[in-house]
């Protein structure tokens, strides 16, 4: 079998903040095979974002880990001193953030920026971190990498500022990548260039992909395995193909529903109400108060997540009784 | 060959700013009328107080004793600025008039500008330091770190501080013997008095400043490439140094020009009140000694207040000429 490079378990990332106790990520467990490339959907509130910052220990204030156990490559995270970890944070596992506009510092020029995370890393001469700067932002395809490397973030269109970006998490060659939502402030041409660099550089590192993302499209494009979440928690795990075939919890079905489509005459259907506040979130199944075919026990009792069929889990108490339809079935 | 080298030469010597924001910065600053003469006067208000011993047109007067007579004769004493004096042949003898004692503004006005520019840059280093350090940990560690900090700021905003300015520069200057320190090693003299009273200044004038540095410090910690080098695996200390303080500078700048034009105007009122060095003849105590005859000699008040004016005025337009270049804001 093919080893596990990245496996969460029972994750709990709370936030403490005056309102009270934001269960951001309230245990969530899945798990990411070598090579693989896994999706990570929900809406925004879910808890994705989190849960990346969680595996590499940067959880922003308030916002603390309070229980659960992220082991990768076998080693347990979150037993490694602060020290170890920050040598792990970008030449083991790094990411990619959304927005490309201030993912960068506007003081330095890319050359300067680059070479820092190289030289504070690896410990190499200038000239060599500059030499493998030169062909790595030739690797994401940056025009002219040489001459335009001298110059500032505002200098750079989006796209080509996430093309820095991408370049400044591959510069230590690490061998998991998150990247959280890196399309969603781009135009749609540049949308499909960035995942397609994305996908040629994954295969060519051998790298692990995590894709954060609310888009099902990218989702279908980019991902071999799906972990559904809501709220903090696992809706629904499945192969790709699979979840857009044969959804089988609800809020994946609603999900799928809300994907725009050209060659359908339908409205656009949109999930009924809110992201629940996670401070007092809703008790049992927390989609509920949402669900079309929720009963009394989703109100009162934790859906477990359970494997229904090889490599298919799902949370939820209904899944025998209910038929979901599927992303052609819309 | 030839064509080739023309090409490749700008890559051997990269302008490494020339693009950069300071570039745009500048660009967006000559286009203010306004910094721009703030900037002039800035400028010639250097030059005066580097340069003007070499060109008054009488030497400066004694360390010691500002009040005793420096010119002999009484012919000199209460003289109007000759450019107004029918009697005087000579219109450029003395441009600002004499004071009561005989001694000419003018000169008087030259020599103290290097005690302005002093007090000015003195003041403002020691106020920024202190405000970016407090600043900085403040936002930088938060919660209750930050709570004590920024009480201890407002503990200092509440006080009416010119008062307690006076009051402390008063204890401190009675205690102190000699009217000039010297600086070990480099062997420079600094006057004591008014070295006090410039950390006293700097004491009671870092609070809002700090205040200032923590609100920009605190927006630019949630910007996402703070996150992204933290992702990066960079420390704590590398974060507050190389990626936060940098992106502070601009508005440390702007904030610095502007606490100048205050030490100044507030060493000139220290001084004028009768609180100042009267060992070091700065504007303000030029003021401060000409004050009881002020009805008949104005010009010995008048053009030493136009001096603080206008070099306040300078600052200050410079500053506000700085905050439009380097907002960020309005950045191209």
């Amino acid at each position: 079998m093919t080893e596990t490079t990245l496996n969460i378990e029972g994750l709990k990332t709370y936030f403490f903040t005056e309102a009270g106790i934001v269960k951001a990520v309230d245990g969530i467990s899945f798990n990411l095979k070598k090579g693989e490339s896994l999706g990570l959907v929900g809406e925004s509130g879910s808890g994705k974002t989190v849960t990346a910052l969680s595996v590499l220990r940067i959880v922003p204030k308030p916002g603390r880990i309070i229980d659960g156990k992220v082991e990768f490559n076998g080693d347990d995270l979150f037993k490694k001193t602060e020290k170890e970890m920050r040598r792990i944070r970008g030449s083991e596992i790094a990411i990619i953030f959304q927005d490309p506009s201030s993912s960068l510092n506007p003081v330095y020029n890319v050359e300067t920026q680059l070479r820092d995370v190289i030289i504070a890393h690896q410990n190499i001469p200038k000239k060599e971190a500059r030499k493998k700067l030169i062909e790595l932002l030739e690797t994401v395809e940056l025009p002219d990498a040489e001459t335009r490397m001298r110059e500032y973030p505002h200098q750079f269109s989006g796209g080509m500022k996430q093309r820095v970006a991408i370049a400044r998490a591959l510069a230590l060659e690490p061998t998991l990548l998150f990247a959280d939502e890196p399309t969603t402030n781009l135009d749609v041409t540049i949308q499909a260039q960035v995942l397609d660099l994305l996908n040629d550089l994954k295969k060519r590192f051998g790298m692990s992909l995590v894709m954060i993302t609310h888009d099902m499209g990218i989702i279908a494009k980019m991902t071999t395995r799906v972990v559904v979440l809501y709220a903090g928690r696992v809706c629904e795990i499945a192969k790709t193909y699979d979840l857009f075939e044969r959804p089988r919890h609800p809020y994946t079905e609603a999900l799928l529903a809300a994907v725009p489509r050209l060659d359908r005459r339908k409205t656009l259907r949109v999930i009924p109400g809110n992201i629940p506040n996670l401070i007092e979130p809703p008790t049992g199944c927390r989609f509920h108060p949402r669900c079309n075919y929720a009963t009394q026990t989703c109100k009162e009792d934790i859906p477990v997540l359970e494997e229904i069929e090889p490599e298919h889990f799902v949370a939820c108490h209904e899944w025998r009784n209910i038929s979901l339809k599927g992303e052609r079935s819309h | 060959m030839a064509s080739n080298k023309k090409e490749e030469k700008p890559k051997e010597k990269p302008k490494r700013r020339s693009a950069g924001q300071w570039a745009v910065a500048w660009r967006r600053f000559q286009r203010n009328k306004a910094g721009v003469f703030g900037l002039i006067i800035v400028m010639a208000v250097f030059f005066v107080g580097i340069f003007g011993s070499f060109f008054a047109p009488y030497p400066a007067r004694p360390d010691t004793g500002a009040y005793a007579p420096f010119y002999e004769k009484p012919s000199q004493v209460r003289k109007p600025p000759s450019w107004l004096d029918p009697e005087q042949p000579n219109k450029w003898k003395y441009l600002f008039g004499t004071t009561p004692i005989g001694t000419d503004v003018f000169s008087d006005v030259i020599h103290g500008t290097k005690y302005t520019i002093y007090v000015g840059l003195v003041v403002t280093i020691i106020t920024m330091a202190l405000s970016i350090v407090v600043g900085a940990i403040a936002g930088f560690y938060g919660r209750w770190v930050d709570n004590l900090l920024m009480r201890t700021a407002e503990v200092f905003l509440v006080f009416p501080s010119l008062l307690f300015i006076l009051v402390f520069v008063r204890i401190f200057t009675l205690t102190v013997g000699e009217p000039f320190w010297t600086i070990p090693i480099v062997n420079v003299q600094i006057p004591a008095g008014l070295t006090i009273v410039i950390l006293i200044l700097a004491l009671f004038n870092w609070a809002s400043n700090a205040r200032m540095i923590r609100g920009e410090f605190l927006r630019v910690r949630e910007l996402e490439f703070i996150e992204a080098e933290r992702a990066l695996g960079a420390s704590n200390i590398r974060i507050i140094f190389r990626h936060i303080l940098p992106n502070l500078l601009s508005s440390v700048i702007v904030v610095s020009t502007l606490t100048i034009a205050y030490a100044i105007l507030l060493e000139a009122a220290v001084s004028f009140l009768g609180f100042g060095d009267v060992n070091t003849i700065t504007w303000g105590q030029i003021l401060q000694e000409n004050f009881s005859e002020m009805r008949t000699v104005w010009w010995a008040e008048i053009f030493p207040g136009i001096a603080i004016l206008l070099t306040v005025f300078g600052f200050n337009l410079l500053g506000d000429g700085l905050s439009d270049a380097l907002n960020p804001r309005l950045r191209e």
